[in-house]
This record gives structure tokens, sequence and C-alpha cells, in this order.
């Protein structure tokens, strides 16, 4: 009887009783004393189980685990920097010349034209730079380049954010209500743009900055979080005259990148996490803004 | 074009999109990982067997893409692939004999012993799940932690729902006697000495 009593209990916390069996359920605690202090202490250990398992999902995961999702797990023991680097390679990777190379000098350039930030100057960045060592990579790269420049720029910008701390500069700060951040920063811009909730993350959003995206001026929204594993990060959108594409990851240094086209608009999600985080992130920032 | 997940839930709805020839298989396998990995540690206790155990099951889930079925649960099927081989490891070891040693490393020690005082603290549970048999753990893991219906669970699990009720309310009610009773570290120190 007993136990019989237990599953009722267990079933009626889970929310898997049908409405009779939970009213009789209801009219059980209602008679006795006895059964409301068990179901209180049934429930208080279901808090204490969920709470003992909460920060494990917060957790960095290890590389050897992501490679191991790629189909790489030979290259894990010993190894784990490698893999690293070939779950984030594109194909083609290796005709490519040397991505950080060209995106530190992007970085500097990024600095040296940060508060003169509107105008064409997106387009600026690493040209110049590419010299492949044959005709078939030169066309790769040429096809590629527009897409790298504004990776590097968002990279970059990441970066001069981030490395500012509590310093960083904000065009405009989020106030109480965000919408009124965009709304002022959306008057510079081509598009409306909105800020997606990142609560559930424990990201806040901490303000927006106007940058350039292939020469147009575009969003980057600033999310900061106590959460060392996750954020910062930041989000930029921008108009986009390209095709769409699906999301795809990239990486310059130690900044993971995850950036798609759609209908015109172009999105970088930026950060130093995890990239399996940077992922749920994405798809979080897609369904609010229906942007995929 | 449509990463076709929930908000708050991204592996959850992952299914609908799954396609196994492409990389987007491996995207989902990775956005589904952190919940992967707080399952196995549920399972496996150890922080380094659990995530040996995800990896055990992604090669395995790679290697069966072309089993999953579009249109169920990318997460169920992964949890049902983890628990898989957890059971399979659980009983090679039996028949190693090698349960209890396990066991030992992983509960007993001198330092948690002492800390009866704290035995309702969090880092208390975590070991009081890890005396619970395998078949509870995992569905208090499946339903409490992880928030899978009953259904879901049984999927999982392949078992009916009345086993997934009854298995649940015995884990808890096992759960709450191990914490009031000075908690699973103290039993497991004694099962130690006793073994």
């Amino acid at each position: 009887m007993q136990r019989h009593s237990d599953e009722a209990l267990v079933a009626y916390l889970d929310g898997e009783l049908d409405a009779d069996e939970r009213r009789h359920v209801e009219a059980w605690l209602d008679a006795d004393p006895a059964v409301q202090e068990r179901l209180t202490a049934l429930a208080r250990s279901d808090d204490l189980v969920r709470g003992a398992f909460a920060d494990i999902v917060d957790e960095p995961v290890p590389a050897r685990l992501i490679a191991a999702a790629r189909g790489l797990s030979e290259t894990v023991p010993g190894a784990a920097q490698e893999a690293e680097i070939l779950v984030l390679k594109r194909p083609g990777w290796a005709a490519f010349p040397p991505q950080h190379r060209r995106w530190q000098i992007g970085l500097a350039a990024a600095a040296g034209l940060f508060g003169v930030i509107f105008g064409g100057a997106g387009t600026y960045f690493g040209m110049g730079l590419l010299n492949p060592a044959n005709p078939a990579a030169e066309h790769r790269l040429a096809a590629a380049a527009a897409n790298n420049n504004w990776l590097d720029n968002a990279a970059g910008y990441y970066k001069l954010t981030v490395n500012a701390g509590d310093n960083m500069l904000i065009d405009v700060p989020a106030s109480n209500d965000p919408r009124e951040a965009l709304q002022k920063i959306s008057q510079s811009l081509p598009q409306q743009v909105r800020v997606p909730d990142l609560k559930a993350w424990g990201l806040n959003f901490r303000g927006a900055r106007l940058v350039v995206v292939e020469g147009k001026p575009a969003a980057q929204l600033v999310y900061v979080t106590d959460n060392k594993a996750i954020g910062p990060l930041t989000l930029v959108i921008g108009a986009s005259k390209q095709p769409d594409i699906q999301p795809t990851f990239d990486r310059r240094q130690d900044v993971n990148m995850l950036y798609w086209r759609h209908q015109d608009r172009a999105y970088a999600l930026v950060g130093q996490t995890d990239i399996g985080y940077l992922w749920g992130i994405a798809n979080d920032v897609a369904w609010q803004l229906d942007a995929i | 074009m449509s990463f076709g997940w929930k908000r708050g839930e991204a592996p959850a709805g992952a299914a609908e999109r799954a396609d196994p020839a492409s990389v987007r298989f491996g995207d989902q396998l990775i956005a589904v990982l952190p919940r992967l990995r707080r399952f196995a540690r549920g399972l496996a206790g150890a922080a380094a067997d659990a995530d040996d155990l995800v990896q055990a099951a992604c090669e395995r889930a790679l290697a069966r893409a072309h089993q999953f079925e579009e249109g169920t649960r990318f997460d169920s099927w992964m949890f049902r692939i983890v628990q898989t081989i957890w059971i399979d490891q659980l009983r090679a070891r039996e028949v190693r004999k090698e349960d209890g040693d396990v066991a030992e490393e992983r509960l007993g020690s001198d330092a948690a012993v002492r800390r009866v005082e704290a035995r309702l603290a969090l880092a208390e549970v975590r070991p009081a799940i890890q005396l619970l048999p395998p078949d509870q753990r995992s569905v208090l893991m499946l339903v409490t932690v992880e928030g899978l219906s009953y259904k879901e669970a049984a999927a999982v699990a392949d078992v009916p729902v009345g086993t997934i009720m009854s298995r649940l309310a015995r884990a808890r009610v096992a759960l709450q006697h191990h914490l009031d009773a000075g908690g699973g570290i103290r039993r497991s120190g004694n099962n130690a000495a006793a073994q």
C-alpha cells in the first residue's frame, strides 16, 4: 500500500496524473497531514537532486568529446590541441594562408578605426594580404575573402570589447529597457534590430555598439555574465547582399564564431566559450529573431 | 533554413533537422553534449568515467546514425545510447567482480565520511544517488534532472510506463532514506569497510 502511495505522490509531483487521479491525491492530501509532509519531503529531495546536477551543464565540454562528436576520436589521445583545430577546420583550409596573421592585422586595423566607425571601412580589413601560392587557391580565396573579412572584423571587435573589461566602450548602454537601446542604435542601421533575451544562459545585455559589416553600419550586441565558461559574448547583426548560408563555425585564435546569413542579414555570434554552447545560444538567438 | 530546435532545449527538437549523412549530425551531437555529460555523471559518478561514457556514446551514435528515426527526439536517442553502454560496462564489471572496488573508490573517503553534519548538502546528493540500483539511478536522472516525461523515459529505458513509475518512487524514497539516515557517504563507507 505504501509503495502505491509513493508512486501516486511522485507522479503527482511530476505532473503525470490525469485529472481524476490528481483530484484523488489532492483529497488525500487535504485529509491527511502526514501525507502532506511526505509530499513536501519528496519535493525537497527532488530539488536537491536537480540542484546537485545543475552546474554540470555549465562546465566547458572537453575537447575530446567535441572531437568524438565530429568523428575524430582517434586524434584525441595526447593531441587535444590538434583535435580542437581539426574540429573547426573547413574544407580546403590548408590552401589558405595562415589565418591568424591576417586576423592580427585586421584587429590592428579595427583598433585604429575604432571611433570612426561609420562608413565603408569594413572592406578594408585584411585586403592586400591575400597572396595565394597557386591559381586554384586564389579562386577559392576570392570567394572566401569577403566572408573572412567580416569575420576578421567580428573577432576583432569582440577582442576590443572584451579586453576593455569593465571599461568597455558601449555606444548605447542597456537601460532598464533594452528596446530603448536598440531604438537608438537602429536609427543608424539599414534595418531594425531586436535584442535577443539570453538570460536563460545567464547572459545579461550590456549594451550595443555600432560596427561595420560589409561596408555598412551594423550592431554589435554585448552580453556579459559572471560565468566565465560562457561569456562574455557578442552578437553582430548587419545587412548583407550575399546569399543565405547555414550556420557555420569559424575561429580566429582563441575566439570561436558561429556565423550565418539569412534574408539579407548577416549574423555572427562571437565568444570564447565552447562551441557546444555557441550552438545552443545561436539556436536561441535564431528562435527569437526568426533569423535562420 | 532552420536549426529546428526549441528555445531553452536546444538539442531536444534537433531531430527535426537530423541528417545523419551530413556534418549537421555532429553539430547536433555537440549541442547535446552538456546534457549527456550531466546524465552520464549521474550514472557513472566520477567525471572522468562519465566523459569516457559520453565519448563512447558519440562514437556509437556516429556509427549508427542511420538508425536514428527522424521526427523522434535526438536527445532521447542519445540518452538511450549512453544508458546502454553504461549497462554493458556495469555487466562487464560485475563479471570481473570489480563493482565493489569502484564504489569504494568513488564514494568512500575519510574526509567525506566526517562531513555528517552537512548530510543534506548538495555535494552529498550525488554520492547518495550512486547507492541506488542502476535502473533507479537512470530513471531518476532522466525524469527529475533531464525533465523527460514518463513516456519518454520509458522509451529510453525500453520498459513500460508503469515500470518507470515504480522505479521512480522507489528511487526517491530510497534516496530520501539515504539522506535522512546520514547520507550515502557514511553508508558507503560502511559498505566499503564491510567488503
